[in-house]
């Protein structure tokens, strides 16, 4: 896929950039921190149920690879 | 300019076409009428993403000339339509519905862009979608850049997603037809909530090059229009091998209704447990009634249940895995806090964290899934159920949450979303009645590559019925 097109950084991209640069980063608010262990949990959860599921050792990922 | 009316707004592809040459009125005012209308009416249902007046008024001026020379390219020639915006068209705006890509452009077009402009048809606008096509997964109608997409028959409803622009901007007549995405419904839930008519196709059959990816084995381009046939006739201008994409099938559709098996020769699988236990109760009898239809076309009816696969667990890991994989720059970047909803920030980042044994573990289990699915589709040519199992829930209501409910008695086919996806089969969502005011649709899912098949039947229930001719009040 061909690069993006850049538009010229302007000098307020230049003095932001630098600036977001200097601030510190944000502290998880305790909602950020309940939501992504929430994802987790989830992502545990589908992790468990797959690993239950017998799986013969001849069966191969469903992916494809040609030279 | 000539004046259009409503009939016109809500026309078929076939009927524009027509009317384009005999110069009932030329492909300029009508791709303009329909700009004009999306630019008025687009931003009520927040359907609309960037206007691409200018440049569609400049193909039509190419196709008018066409048309007066007599030069023919085929039903599409001259008709106007609107793409998702995760489709890129050189040097405008492809802002994936997402805040950290607002400005986002690239320098060249979508191979299915490229198709549909050698097909005359012009390119209006690009259309609103939930933000990253719901790559982490989302919980608010608000997930999108554009806002939350609206229901044109009830705006206080969500038009459902992701490809929620495209499916409520040919609803509300704003557009003859649009392109969508599907990686795990996205075409047919908002056309399920919305009232109108679209195909996924098989994995492979239409080009992805210059769409954003959500999941790379998953994700699938098909049309949104107005009935069978219209998807039938986008459907062949944009599939066909690209050797761009490399997941490309290398093979060609052609729409032939002509040449479709007989109904009579089909065997149709269903579960009386999807309408029966599943469904709604506001909607069983827009789901029974339908499955009547069905059954009065002559096909052969006969009860099914999916193997017992853990399919939503499946995917869910698949997408997990390759969409936080295909966003790891705006992750680490940290830009991915830009956007608008919380359930997709931390599903991209715990996406991240998940380990290649699970992945590969989900794409070993697909291969099991693909398996199955052939051998049970040697006792049926379609499959048919609810492509939604209830209405457009309002944009306040958390969309992850699920009412408690009893578990049905019987599995049903009930996870056809999850193994239709996984499996690559073609599913075609239909109009099929209203609970509550609002309508509701049904899913018709074939083998890969039968699209003709899926078609056919959908094509016959809409000479039976005319769910797919009514109109929202806009």
């Amino acid at each position: 896929m061909s690069a993006m097109v850049q538009r010229d950084i302007t000098r307020r991209d230049w003095v932001a950039a630098i600036a977001l640069a200097a601030a510190p980063a944000p502290a998880q608010t305790p909602d950020q921190a309940t939501v992504i262990s929430e994802a987790r949990s989830e992502i545990r959860q589908d992790a468990e149920v797959l690993k239950k599921f017998p799986l013969p050792l001849a069966v191969e990922p469903a992916t494809i690879f040609r030279p | 300019m000539a004046e259009f009316s409503d009939d016109i707004f809500f026309a078929s592809i076939m009927e524009l076409n027509q009317k384009l040459k005999a110069r009932a009125f030329s492909s300029v005012d009508l791709t303009r009428a329909f700009s004009r209308r999306l630019i008025q009416l687009g931003p009520r249902y927040n359907a609309l993403a960037i206007s691409l007046e200018e440049t569609a008024l400049k193909q039509a001026r190419d196709v008018d000339g066409d048309l007066k020379r007599d030069r023919f390219t085929g039903p599409l020639q001259g008709v106007p339509f609107g793409a998702k915006d995760l489709l890129s068209v050189a040097y405008k705006p492809t802002t994936w519905g997402a805040r950290p890509y607002a400005d986002q452009r690239f320098d060249f077009d979508a191979t299915v862009l490229k198709k549909l402009d050698r097909a005359g048809a012009t390119l209006v606008a690009k259309l609103a979608m939930v933000e990253l096509a719901g790559a982490g997964g989302y919980q608010s109608a608000a997930a999108s850049l554009t806002g939350p997409g609206l229901n044109p028959w009830d705006i206080t409803r969500w038009a459902g997603g992701s490809s929620s622009g495209s499916a409520a901007a040919v609803a509300a007549g704003l557009l003859p037809f649009a392109i969508g995405s599907e990686t795990w419904g996205s075409i047919l839930t908002p056309c399920a909530y919305c009232g109108v008519t679209g195909l996924r196709p098989t994995y492979g059959l239409v080009s992805r090059y210059g769409a954003m990816a959500v999941s790379w084995s998953l994700d699938k381009i098909g049309p949104i229009g107005r009935s069978a046939e219209d998807c039938g006739r986008v459907l062949h201008a944009i599939s066909g091998g690209d050797s761009s994409d490399p997941a490309s099938a290398g093979k060609s559709f052609y729409y032939t209704p002509q040449f479709a098996r007989k109904l009579t020769d089909l065997r149709v699988g269903f579960a009386p447990s999807d309408i029966a236990e599943r469904a709604e109760p506001a909607a069983r009898p827009a789901f029974q009634a339908a499955m009547e239809v069905i059954r009065a076309t002559g096909v052969r009816m006969t009860e099914v249940e999916l193997p017992d696969l853990p399919y939503a667990a499946v995917i869910s890991t698949i997408i997990s895995a390759e969409g936080s994989a295909a966003f790891e720059p705006l992750i680490e970047s940290g830009k991915v806090d830009q956007l608008a909803d919380q359930k997709q920030i931390a599903g991209l980042r715990a996406g991240l964290e998940i380990p290649a044994k699970d992945y590969l573990r989900a794409m070993r289990i697909r291969s099991i899934v693909r398996d199955e699915l052939k051998k049970f589709f040697v006792n049926v040519d379609l499959l048919v159920s609810p492509s939604q199992f209830g209405v457009a829930p309002k944009i306040t209501e958390p969309l992850d949450f699920l009412p408690p409910s009893q578990p049905p008695k019987r599995r049903g086919l009930a996870g056809l979303g999850a193994a239709g996806n996984l499996a690559g089969l073609p599913a075609l969502s239909i109009p099929c009645g209203f609970a509550d005011g609002l309508p509701v649709g049904l899913q018709i899912v074939g083998r890969a590559f039968t699209e003709n098949t899926l078609l056919a039947l959908g094509v016959e229930y809409q000479s039976r019925t005319d769910w797919h001719r009514r109109r929202p009040k806009v």
